[in-house]
């Protein structure tokens, strides 16, 4: 029997659902699964057991709170789909501008009848199996833990930095030419492509579990201020763990 | 509150067509429901260097326009002055993503409901061949982005002044070369959309697009509709005015108080005669003509885009795999408020950043095309419903949906 699976989309930009359109897989994906629910790729969709849910987006409203309780309730495995989910995603900056002020800034005088919640990582609201970390994730992780799942083999997370696939890729160190870049402390397996771009890791898949963060803040203060070190981290993740402290911890270092 | 099982399939993001009919007449509101992430609020006091990567954010089927527009305004405010090459790189990534996002439109999304299956998995095991074109066309369209903008879904080296990383000749070359072999496909895709049975629906509108004296709407240009508007882009507050309704996250837009259409449709109809000779050959072809007033034709629009943007990527790739050389990026020469206006798959995209003397954004605006879209929909959604309000309510649901789904909204964009 097909392993059963659902994909849901919260708030956000459905990227991550894109890259999974983008695997160089989608055939096997297509033939191989049976999608109970999936909104954006069929139109009757069934509350049925999940053998795997992903969630995509963030949880910005009180009704996606709800909705992804009750997914919980329904699925065997939950993954947080991309950095959004993992880690409340570019729209959480609001957390740091407080969520009243934006939603002034934006819809005015009708501010008050829009709801944004304070956004929290999906793993801080429902118990999350697994996570495919990225803005926009690699087709690869998702094929990868997609494989592993369903042969009953528990999926590895990666242990090595972005500076790990860097080199792989022959490039020059950022840090080295006194740019600010999150590369060392920053989950790898992305394949480093925006270092291949000639332009710095941004940490848009969070930290590694036990990252050098105080050696990468170290060498940060040497080359950057403080605003930006703090705008570094505070981007794509930016209610990850360690992430999120870090304007804290430069003012601490800094007293 | 609506859940989510009410919202529309098929399409990207989170909305609802709600309707009612009382004593014969409808009432009818497009509902968008997509979470407010205020865009406009979280990319104040970011560097103009890392909004462009930021902005393409609002949007995974179509970043590249959004990084585009913030780029072109960041560069209008700023006073920077970019190079042809850089402007013919821009159009290749533009037509990248024309092809990429018409193509998972047309075949993942709009698709099924013509050929009467569920959706997409269905459709790959009774039309395998229809899903793999797909998947040659996205990925060919996809390598176009990612050899000028170092990634498909947000693109990384595109910013102020040009490009971190130039592609190289031979990437270029190999480039227009994979466009080539998927041009029959391209063909293929608009054969398909020519013989489907469109539902019969007319209604005249305003369409309005980009024009820049000389391309089919891409890059940069005036705001022009087929009603006589023809200004400037940084005058468009004079022209479109947003208006918030209660029922939706999305700003809803009008000119001079009524609807107007953008995407695909409003550019052939605008622009057919300067379509790439192939597109101009099957259109003439086609027992559809254009311009056409019934919005199920945006389909079929898009299906031509295809076809006319992947020989615009040739154009572009073969001639750069030639001249292209190494240029220095252009740095800022001021503060300012500048605008930057791309056509969007979905239609034309207006950003517009306020960049202080230290290259820091100070103030945001985004019109996003799905945004000045709505209010038309609405309106055909008033006139197709009204034409047929003897018909069942479950038919009415359909047909409604079909039509909000032809428009190819993108609510994440446009709630943004």
């Amino acid at each position: 029997m097909k392993p059963k699976v659902a994909i849901f989309d919260l708030t956000d930009c459905e990227g991550c659902e894109v890259q999974i359109l983008n695997s160089k897989f989608i055939d096997r994906i297509l033939e191989g699964v049976e999608f109970l629910h999936f909104r954006l790729g069929q139109r009757v969709n069934r509350w049925e057991e999940f053998d795997v849910a992903f969630i995509e987006g963030a949880v910005i409203t009180s009704h996606e709170l709800e909705l992804v309780k009750k997914i919980r309730e329904h699925s065997k495995f939950v993954v947080a789909l991309g950095s959004c989910a993992c880690f409340g995603g570019i729209a959480a900056l609001n957390n740091f501008i407080g969520v009243n002020e934006a939603k002034k800034y934006v819809y005015g005088e009708n501010a008050d009848k829009i709801e944004t919640l304070y956004i929290k990582p999906l793993p801080e609201i429902i118990k999350v199996d697994f996570m495919i970390r990225g803005c926009p994730i690699v087709p690869e992780d998702f094929e990868r833990l997609v494989s592993d799942l369903f042969a009953g083999r528990i999926p590895r997370e990666h242990t090595r930095p972005v500076c790990m696939d860097c080199k792989s890729k022959g490039n020059a160190c950022f840090l080295l030419e006194g740019v600010e870049c999150a590369g060392p402390v920053t989950y790898g397996g992305c394949g480093a492509p925006c270092p291949s771009s000639g332009m710095p890791c941004d940490g848009c898949r969070g930290p590694l579990e036990e990252p050098e963060m105080s050696a990468e803040l170290e060498l940060l203060k040497m080359i950057a201020s403080k605003h930006d070190i703090v705008r570094l981290f505070r981007k794509y993740a930016p209610m990850a763990p360690l992430f999120k402290e870090i304007g804290v911890r430069i003012d601490d270092s800094i007293r | 509150m609506i859940v989510y099982d009410e919202y529309v399939t098929q399409i990207e993001g989170h909305g609802r067509v709600y309707f009612d009919i009382k004593d014969g007449k409808v009432d009818v509101r497009l509902e968008i429901q997509e979470g407010s992430r205020l865009f406009e609020s979280l990319l104040r006091g970011r560097r103009a260097d890392e909004v462009p990567q930021m902005s393409s954010r609002i949007c995974g089927v179509c970043p590249v326009p959004h990084n585009l527009a913030a780029v072109q305004a960041l560069e209008n405010g700023m006073g920077i002055e970019v190079s042809e090459q850089t402007k013919m790189l821009r159009r290749l990534m533009i037509s990248s993503q024309m092809i990429v996002s018409h193509a998972l439109h047309l075949y993942v999304l709009a698709a099924a409901e013509y050929l009467g299956v569920n959706g997409v998995s269905e459709l790959y095991a009774k039309f395998p061949e229809a899903v793999k074109r797909c998947v040659r066309i996205r990925r060919v369209g996809n390598r176009g982005i990612e050899i000028v903008g170092g990634r498909a879904v947000h693109p990384i080296n595109s910013i102020p002044g040009g490009f971190a990383k130039l592609p190289s000749k031979k990437d270029l070359k190999n480039l227009a070369k994979d466009f080539r072999t998927v041009l029959d496909d391209c063909v293929e895709t608009f054969n398909l959309f020519a013989g489907l049975k469109y539902p019969e629906f007319e209604r005249a509108t305003e369409y309005l697009a980009i024009d820049d004296g000389k391309h089919y709407p891409a890059y940069s240009g005036r705001l022009v509709t087929n009603r006589g508007l023809n200004v400037e882009a940084k005058e468009y507050r004079s022209h479109i005015t947003e208006v918030f309704k209660p029922y939706s996250t999305t700003k809803f837009c009008l000119i001079k108080g009524h609807g107007f259409h953008v995407g695909a449709i409003a550019r052939v109809n605008l622009f057919k005669d300067r379509l790439n000779p192939i597109a101009k050959e099957l259109l003439e072809s086609c027992p559809l003509k254009f311009p056409s007033d019934n919005p199920f034709h945006n389909n079929l629009a898009q299906a031509l885009e295809i076809v006319h943007y992947a020989e615009e990527a040739i154009k572009i790739a073969e001639e750069l795999s030639v001249t292209l050389k190494d240029e220095e990026r252009q740095r800022q020469t001021k503060a300012g408020t500048g605008v930057g206006v791309v056509e969007a798959p979905r239609g034309t995209l207006i950003h517009e950043y306020t960049v202080d003397e230290n290259g820091v954004v100070k103030e945001a605006n985004l019109i996003i095309p799905t945004g000045m879209n709505t209010t038309n929909i609405e309106e055909d959604l008033y006139t197709i419903l009204t034409a047929n309000i003897d018909k069942p309510k479950e038919h009415l649901k359909r047909l409604a949906e079909m039509l909000f789904r032809a428009y190819d909204p993108c609510l994440s964009c446009s709630t943004h």
